[in-house]
């Protein structure tokens, strides 16, 4: 059974401050042109209008810098731990949706990964949905839509004066009984008629979805085309992409110790198969020294091994690759050109040849 | 009772400034403690990151010290170090770095009063300042560096 | 007051095309129309046909001097390049040439007057026409040297004026107004933001270092988390290894997915590089870059 509440803009603090009792909580902040995921204790700040936010959600369970303990002389101590459960308010479906796919990585039933259980367990998603998709929007595409309740606990929609939250987990259901009692409004017909509209609105100004089905076993017989020599051109190798992504989850760890003494910590940090020292070993060999592998890489990552390990795809469409990339690769052209089968000619001298470059720059 | 001290290093070149603060050393000149000496071949092989590592690992304010133009051992290394200073000085004030925390000075072998002298005033300023706040590190879980 | 042309690029693509046809050049290094609105994308054209794909227009805000290394890398030995070079970039092949990064032989400069370019991040907004930040203070819509002039987006005849009204350093003069802790409070604000992707360096036409130094885990230089001071200090001295070099582009920033204002301290460096050393970046193939040379009369009024 779901409840559905109008919450009015004009009560928001009363939403968050329900949250802020029992959870951390994090929400998109407007920070000088970017909208990025972060603590709020209060509504104020609280940029839920922002049309897309700029940073994943994966930051606040996967933070981009992680102390995983602090070592002394040959003693460790984990770093304290968070004594309250994580909330998340305004996390747009896509967003939403990598969680669930990163739990498949960090918890596997075997394996739970401390740090991201430590703020997985009990947490609560607020999802927003998006009344207004972006040019780069490709969610449909990957099955899910402007609207869709995976991974959030209650969704709200925003019909202008005020935000209609229905609950879409028994989670979610228990937060709008229990916890936010003031100001209950039940909707009124033209509240839900107002929200219906947005929705079906939304889904229309999604461009029509590319059947993607094609992508895993073409991309069998892309190993060594051309493809990826072209679309690698365009690469800088940087990390943006990877940063930003909602399911990249690759990650380094360092120590870092105090000169001169035996203290120190160790940190995981955020990685990217983009970047050229991905893949560097301690022999000097460089396996993907060459950018069209590490492109290779990454797409095929994505669309084919992860589909084949965890049974869906490592992408949620929500575009920010796309829309932050600093040269304007699309993920969506490389996606028409893979099924395109147009590249299946294999490139001249696929095997022995040697990447001539190195360095940050390779490719 | 407890009164702070600065911690400052002091990159100095082996021909002029290494050497005068050593004729400082056997002229018994005092001057203060807080100094730790790291001799270099010149100034020159300074890195401006040598500058900014000290600043994040505990030392409260740095001093960079070289022959004076014309006497390099190495003919032009204090010429070109002297562009690099220059600019790393503007960079780090621009941001908001406490001038007074990064000091560059020309001492040549023979100048065993002015070793003690700059000592003495780059000691000076950077006591006035206080412990060095900005790039420093180890903010986190509230732990300050410590520089042994 | 810039005066804009009508120009379409149509004598940009007849160039490269003349370029390719009469093998002068193997590939040529420019624009194409992006698949997002107002954004443009790199492109590499070997043959005569495809150069139909070159553009130049607002939208074309990335530096190409990196696709231009990597092409040259890729393709055979002894292949010249044509690239499309607006004011900046052209400033920054200048220097790749005084530096040794390029021989003048190696690239036919398709010189294109540039009117200044959009930031991708207002790419979006349909009627963002406001241009970058670094074009509003430019001063070269030409490249200093080039083999081909076609017309751009701006005039050719305005002695190569940039499209830049704004005082070169106010942006500066301004910032240098506020109190020092205001000044280390807004560069730890903007900084927060950054998470070290390193856009900024890959985007950059002057880092071509095989070997970044924030990249060196012997000696570890930095740490390489995102969390002051080691951002803070990638930023620094990323500024001081292009203090001398930098052309102000600004494609550092435009880069940026998280619109970090981090060129503020480049053009401090290259206003500093300017009025103490009487350098200006780009401009002249005979000249030596500011940092790797001296005159013995260099002011030292900081030295003690």
């Amino acid at each position: 059974m779901s409840s559905t509440l109008r919450v009015d803009k004009k009560d928001l603090d009363q939403l968050v401050s329900a949250l802020v009792s029992r959870y951390r909580v994090f929400g998109p902040v407007e920070l000088d042109g970017a909208t990025l995921l972060r603590e709020v204790k209060t509504a104020d700040g609280l940029a839920l209008e922002a049309r897309a936010l700029d940073g994943p959600a994966k930051a606040a369970f996967f933070p981009q810098t992680e102390t995983l303990l602090y070592y002394d002389n040959g003693t460790a101590e984990p770093p304290p731990g968070k004594d309250k459960p994580t909330a998340i308010i305004g996390l747009r479906p896509c967003d939403a949706r990598s969680l669930l796919m990163l739990d498949k990585v960090f918890s596997t039933g075997k394996y739970r990964d401390i740090p991201w259980q430590r703020r997985q367990d009990d947490n609560l998603v607020i999802g927003l949905g998006c009344g207004a998709p972006l040019e780069t929007c490709f969610c449909n595409w990957l099955g899910s839509g402007p609207f869709d309740p995976q991974g959030s606990d209650v969704m709200l929609t925003d019909i202008g004066d005020a935000y209609i939250a229905e609950s879409c987990t028994d989670k979610g259901e228990r937060f709008l009984k229990t916890a936010f009692k003031s100001q209950v409004q039940r909707p009124s017909q033209a509240d839900l008629d107002k929200a219906g509209e947005v929705r079906s609105r939304a889904q229309q100004s999604l461009g029509a979805a590319v059947d993607v089905s094609g992508v895993k076993p073409a991309l069998a017989s892309l190993l060594d085309s051309p493809l990826w020599d072209e679309v690698a051109l365009e690469c800088l190798s940087c990390a943006a992409c990877a940063y930003l992504c909602p399911t990249c989850h690759c990650f380094d760890v360092q120590d870092e110790t105090i000169p001169g003494t035996k203290q120190g910590r160790r940190v995981r940090i955020w990685d990217s198969c983009m970047s050229a020292l991905f893949t560097k070993e301690a022999s000097g060999h460089n396996p993907r020294g060459a950018a069209k592998d590490r492109m290779r890489q990454r797409v095929m990552h994505k669309f084919s091994y992860f589909v084949e390990s965890y049974g869906e795809t490592a992408c949620v469409g929500c575009g920010r690759c796309i829309r932050l990339c600093p040269v304007n690769l699309d993920i969506r052209d490389v996606l028409k050109k893979v099924v395109s089968r147009q590249y299946t000619a294999v490139r001249a001298e696929a095997k022995g040849q040697k990447s001539k470059v190195k360095g940050q720059n390779a490719g | 009772m407890n009164e702070w001290e600065p911690k400052i290093i002091a990159f100095l070149c082996n021909w002029c400034s290494y050497a005068g603060a050593d004729l400082a050393g056997v002229s018994r000149i005092q001057y203060p403690p807080n100094v730790r000496v790291v001799r270099v071949p010149c100034s020159g092989r300074v890195n401006p990151v040598f500058v900014l590592k000290s600043l994040e690992n505990g030392f409260d304010g740095v001093l960079v010290s070289g022959c004076h133009p014309g006497d390099c051992h190495y003919i032009s290394g204090n010429y070109v170090a002297r562009r690099k200073f220059a600019v790393l000085k503007a960079a780090l004030e621009f941001m908001g770095v406490e001038p007074g925390r990064v000091h560059f000075s020309w001492v040549s072998a023979g100048e065993g009063e002015k070793f003690a002298q700059v000592v003495g005033r780059v000691t000076e300023e950077v006591k006035k300042l206080g412990p060095a706040t900005r790039l420093v590190k180890g903010a986190d879980a509230g732990r300050r560096v410590q520089v042994r | 007051m810039m005066q804009r042309t009508a120009e379409s690029g149509q004598q940009l693509r007849e160039a490269a095309r003349k370029l390719l046809k009469d093998k002068k050049v193997g590939l040529v290094v420019g624009y194409a129309k992006g698949t997002t609105p107002r954004r443009a994308k790199p492109a590499v054209v070997k043959d005569e046909k495809d150069a139909d794909r070159l553009i130049f227009d607002e939208t074309c805000g990335i530096s190409l001097l990196p696709h231009l290394r990597k092409a040259l890398r890729a393709a055979a030995a002894g292949t010249k390049a044509g690239i499309v070079a607006k004011g900046c970039d052209g400033r920054a092949l200048v220097q790749y040439i005084v530096e040794g990064q390029l021989k003048r032989d190696d690239v036919v400069i398709i010189g294109v007057s540039c009117a200044g370019v959009v930031s991708p991040r207002h790419a979006g907004e349909k009627d963002a026409q406001e241009l970058d930040e670094a074009c509003r203070r430019c001063r070269y819509s030409v490249a200093p040297v080039y083999d081909v002039l076609v017309d751009g987006p701006a005039r050719t005849d305005t002695g190569g004026h940039g499209p830049g009204t704004a005082e070169e350093y106010a942006a500066v003069e301004e910032f240098e107004k506020r109190p020092a802790a205001e000044r280390w409070a807004w560069f730890e604000r903007e900084l927060a933001k950054c998470i070290r992707c390193y856009a900024c360096r890959n985007a950059c036409p002057m880092c071509y270092c095989d070997e970044c130094f924030v990249d060196q885990t012997n000696p570890l230089w930095l740490g390489k988390s995102a969390e002051r001071p080691d951002t803070t200090i990638f930023h620094i001295v990323r500024a001081l290894h292009t203090a001398g070099r930098c052309v102000d582009c600004g494609a550092c920033e435009r880069a940026c997915p998280l619109g970090v204002r981090l060129s503020l301290l480049n053009q401090r460096i290259a206003k500093e590089v300017k009025e103490r050393f009487g350098y200006t970046v780009g401009l002249n193939l005979d000249a030596k870059p500011a940092l790797a040379t001296y005159d013995e009369d260099d002011r030292q009024e900081f030295i003690l």
